[in-house]
């Protein structure tokens, strides 16, 4: 979408100085509303069981898988509760789906010393082909056979089935489905081209220098300093840049303190504070001249439970003098000119990515949208707050844009709904590996990845070409 | 004639300096727009090829455009050598930008010293790193100093509705009525100051503090946010009962320094420590012997010496070396390894602050004076022996006693008064010193007036 505009005067600069140099102003702040309101927690008590979490998310979702039954299975479908179940009668039971996994690890086996087991290595995934499915209501628990795809399903979803109970006390499933997309926002969007710019996974404090000169040009392109006019005039048009995660690189997590000894890590300073210094720098660049949300990741110095709690600005000395600096929670709900933003950094996919069967980032994103819930699997296998009496995660209205941070490479789909729902499907790469990162035009609802790339020694012809 | 200047500029940094001139170096350095600059690298290279074509000049250009990659369009933007140009352009789609990137004499294997020019030149001018761009935004203001403190108060809301309630009760606390309001809150930054010191208990503190004292200028809306940081700090030193009461010091703190003057915000990090140290440190010379703040530090003590002390050792080396050519006059109480609150007391005879604490001490000293005269109960450590029947031995133990001594205070009050400033801290110093080191009783100090005298003399103040 930049190159088409500032095609005619790519080779501008490629003359001697002009006299006059044009300036172009940031397209201005038009509507921006930060609703990540549920996602703030102030004060925090850990006493709680995580029960109530899924009691709230049964008692917030219940209603809307029973329309969605009525929807799909006929209005005289017999919506049951586990307890009211009849041996052979067809009825549909809404209720939290649990997975019971052989390898999903467990700190209570890991410790158990009669069963003498050594810690289970960290894997890519822990599917196995005897996992079962478990339908749990507010009483009742119920085992599940059928037409229901085991692997791919992950524990916390809510669904309903439809089928019946069996002999042997097992639920013989037909049909499911699920929350499916919330009901759409109403269209406010921009009439002329306006841009977000997400990244994610800048991973600075890595020690390899790779990605510092794409870091420096990606920040030089929004600026407006690098590009012939045509291209900085397009950049202008940037009205926000979203930073999704990970702004620290994961070696800059631990002093080594378990290996070492302790006279050789005492006085030493946490490579992420080092780091924190490099992203200042970066940030206070990029905060003169566009507004710049950030969200922390895995990686960055904030809680690890979700959702995690924006970086405090004592951090960002230099950056947060500028009002143009918001540091936001993680999941991150946004209106910006109207467009309604809604993204995580990618723990909550990346965890269904391990318990599940699914392989696609994208295909994962979407189906946490039909599913109604950003992080079904939190807090079981993802770290989650002990929420009382709401989940924060259940999606209620269908947002415009629905990104997550951290994912192996680009990928975007516009997602249609039945209800008129439009939602714009990103998976912002991490930059440190891919160098690339997603623009989104808000006008349409279109994404083009923007990849940097500098040259290095063994730089031949087929080195371009390999998708950096 | 202004046309030739930049290129006779150019010339130089890149063949005279041998530099690697890139675009965004260029614009800082001559003040030129960045667009412009980049017209000037390559009206150079044009001219300089022209001219003698066997030039050694190498340079890189950014070239941006649209790339066909993994099924989707790619905007891509790239730094490349001058031999890659053609096959980059031939790759793209179509072209959005082409322009020179930099210039240098040798031929640059990676890109890695771009970044580095760019870098460096960037970190210089950090203050106004958009001054030369394509892009000016409007609503990139910096935060009024207002918006910071409100920000900063609304964050320190919910830990500090605690202390206001108690803030009443500190006056009481402490024993005595403040005669003047500064006294505690001057009091509990002496303490907070001290236990900074001691638990930050790096070099950087007293870098800081040295910066400091070059810098007077407060930074006022900053400072709010040190004070509960250092809350932080001590939480790690203090249980609760301890903790409640370094917090309900820290709110009389934050409504004096917001009355006071409000500076824009600046780099956060060095105006904060500067009005906190210039305040810390007449706190610490009106904290005579007070039983409160000595609980504390023989709590303290122990905690801190097993964490701090080869952390201390080097600083202390340092400042002792500092305090004899200040002070020289007290050359008798070196051996005392002076604890963290030295550098603070050391500074204070350093011009900047001087003034400032002068005022404060003249109020300060007098209270001293007049307190000093007091008996006063210390806790000393004291070796105590007894006989054990059981075990039919001598059983000699260190314990805390209380003793009463009223020595210390008054032969520093009657120092001269070109002193004054230094003198009346000197107790002051001595006194945590000593309940924290116990290196020397209670009259150590007396011993250095009354020196021995005669034979007996050693046996009197014991």
């Amino acid at each position: 979408m930049f190159s088409e505009e500032a095609a005619p005067t790519a080779q501008g600069l490629l003359a001697p100085p002009s006299t006059e140099a044009s300036t172009f102003a940031r397209v201005p702040v038009s509507a921006y509303a930060n609703c990540s309101q549920p996602f703030r927690l102030g004060e925090r008590s850990f006493s709680r069981q995580y029960a109530h979490i899924y009691a709230a998310r049964l008692i917030k979702m219940r209603p809307i898988l029973e329309e969605r039954a009525r929807q799909k299975w006929g209005d005289g479908v017999a919506v049951r509760k586990l307890c009211e179940l009849q041996v052979g009668e067809k009825s549909c039971v809404v209720g939290t789906l649990f997975k019971a996994m052989q390898l999903q690890p467990s700190i209570l086996q890991e410790i158990s010393e009669e069963h003498n087991l050594v810690p289970q290595p960290p894997l890519p995934k822990y599917v196995h082909p005897s996992d079962e499915l478990i339908l749990e209501d507010e009483l009742q628990r119920i085992k599940l056979e059928g037409a229901i795809e085991v692997q791919r399903l992950v524990t916390g979803t809510i669904l309903a089935v439809y089928g019946s109970e069996q002999d042997d006390g097992k639920f013989l499933v037909e049909d499911h489905c699920f929350a499916n997309l919330p009901r759409p926002l109403p269209w406010k969007g921009p009439s002329s081209d306006r841009f977000v710019l997400l990244v994610s996974g800048l991973g600075l404090g890595s020690g390899s220098g790779e990605s510092l000169l794409s870091t420096q040009l990606l920040v030089d392109v929004v600026t407006g300093q690098l590009g012939a006019e045509g291209e900085q005039s397009c950049a202008a048009q940037i009205s926000r840049v979203i930073l999704a995660g990970n702004l620290l690189s994961q070696n800059t997590q631990s002093r080594d303190t378990i290996n070492k000894a302790k006279y050789l890590t005492k006085k030493t300073q946490a490579a992420s504070v080092e780091a924190m210094k490099m992203l200042d720098e970066i940030l206070l660049q990029l905060c003169t001249s566009v507004p710049v949300d950030v969200m922390p990741g895995e990686f960055d110095p904030t809680n690890y439970t979700l959702p995690q709690q924006p970086l405090h600005h004592c951090m960002l000395p230099l950056a947060s003098a500028y009002s143009t600096l918001q540091l936001v929670t993680n999941p991150y709900q946004a209106d910006v000119d109207g467009i309604r933003f809604l993204g995580t950094s990618g723990q909550n996919v990346s965890d269904i990515f391990k318990y599940s069967s699914m392989d696609d980032y994208l295909e994962i994103l979407e189906w946490t949208l039909l599913a109604g819930h950003i992080s079904p699997t939190a807090p079981d296998t993802l770290g989650c707050y002990p929420f009382y009496k709401s989940d924060p995660f259940i999606l209620t209205e269908c947002p415009h844009v629905y990104f997550c941070g951290n994912a192996p490479r680009f990928q975007s789909k516009l997602l249609k709904g039945e209800d008129g729902q439009q939602v714009l499907l990103v998976t912002v790469p991490a930059f440190s590996t891919t160098q690339t990162a997603c623009l989104v035009n808000l006008r349409n609802l279109s994404c083009q990845p923007i990849s940097f790339s500098g040259f290095g020694a063994e730089d031949d012809d087929g080195d371009m070409e390999v998708g950096h | 004639m202004e046309d030739e200047l930049y290129l006779e500029n150019i010339d130089e940094f890149v063949t005279d300096q041998n530099r690697i001139v890139t675009y965004k170096w260029l614009s800082y350095t001559l003040g030129v727009h960045v667009n412009q600059a980049k017209q000037m690298l390559y009206d150079y290279v044009e001219r300089k090829r022209k001219e003698n074509s066997g030039a050694q000049l190498h340079v890189t250009y950014l070239v941006a455009g649209n790339l066909v990659q993994n099924g989707h369009v790619c905007h891509k933007v790239a730094v490349v050598r001058e031999d890659k140009l053609e096959a980059m352009k031939s790759k793209l789609a179509t072209i959005a930008s082409v322009h020179v990137y930099s210039i240098q004499k040798a031929l640059l294997k990676d890109s890695g010293p771009l970044y580095n020019t760019d870098y460096d030149i960037v970190k210089t001018n950090l203050h106004n790193c958009s001054k030369f761009s394509a892009i000016q935004c409007a609503a990139a203001v910096p935060r009024t100093s207002a918006e910071v403190s409100q920000a900063q108060t609304s964050l320190q809301a919910g830990s500090q509705t605690q202390s206001d309630t108690n803030a009443v009760s500190v006056p009481v606390v402490n024993g005595h009525g403040p005669s003047t309001t500064k006294q505690p809150s001057q009091q509990p930054k002496g303490i907070m100051g001290m236990f900074a010191a001691k638990a930050a208990s790096k070099p950087q503190d007293s870098n800081k503090e040295t910066k400091a004292e070059a810098k007077e200028a407060p930074g006022v809306s900053a400072v709010s946010s040190k004070p509960p940081a250092k809350s932080n700090i001590m939480n790690n030193f203090f249980g609760k009962a301890a903790m409640n009461k370094l917090k309900v010091n820290s709110v009389p703190e934050q409504p004096k320094e917001e009355k006071e003057v409000v500076k824009p915000s600046v780099p956060v990090a060095e105006p904060e420590s500067s009005p906190n140290t210039v305040v810390e440190k007449p706190g610490k010379k009106t904290e005579p012997a007070r039983i409160q703040q000595k609980d504390k530090k023989s709590k303290m003590k122990r905690v801190d010496k097993s964490d701090n002390e080869e952390e201390r050792d080097p600083e202390n080396l340092k400042r002792k070396r500092k305090r004899i050519k200040q002070l020289q006059s007290d050359s008798s109480d070196e051996e005392d390894v002076p604890p963290s609150p030295t550098p603070e007391e050391e500074k204070a005879p350093s011009p900047p602050p001087v003034p400032a604490l002068k005022t404060e001490l003249e109020p300060a000293s007098t209270e001293v004076s007049a307190g000093g005269r007091r008996r006063k109960r210390k806790r000393v450590l004291k070796s105590k022996m007894f006989i054990d029947e059981e075990e039919g031995c001598m059983v000699t133990e260190k314990v805390y006693e209380s003793e009463s001594c009223t020595d210390s205070e008054d032969d520093f009050a009657k120092s001269k008064p070109p002193a004054v400033h230094k003198q009346p801290a000197l107790p002051m110093k001595k006194e945590p010193k000593e309940e924290r080191k116990n290196l020397k009783k209670g009259a150590a100090n007396a011993n250095r007036a009354n020196k021995q005298i005669s034979i007996t003399g050693f046996f009197q103040k014991k």
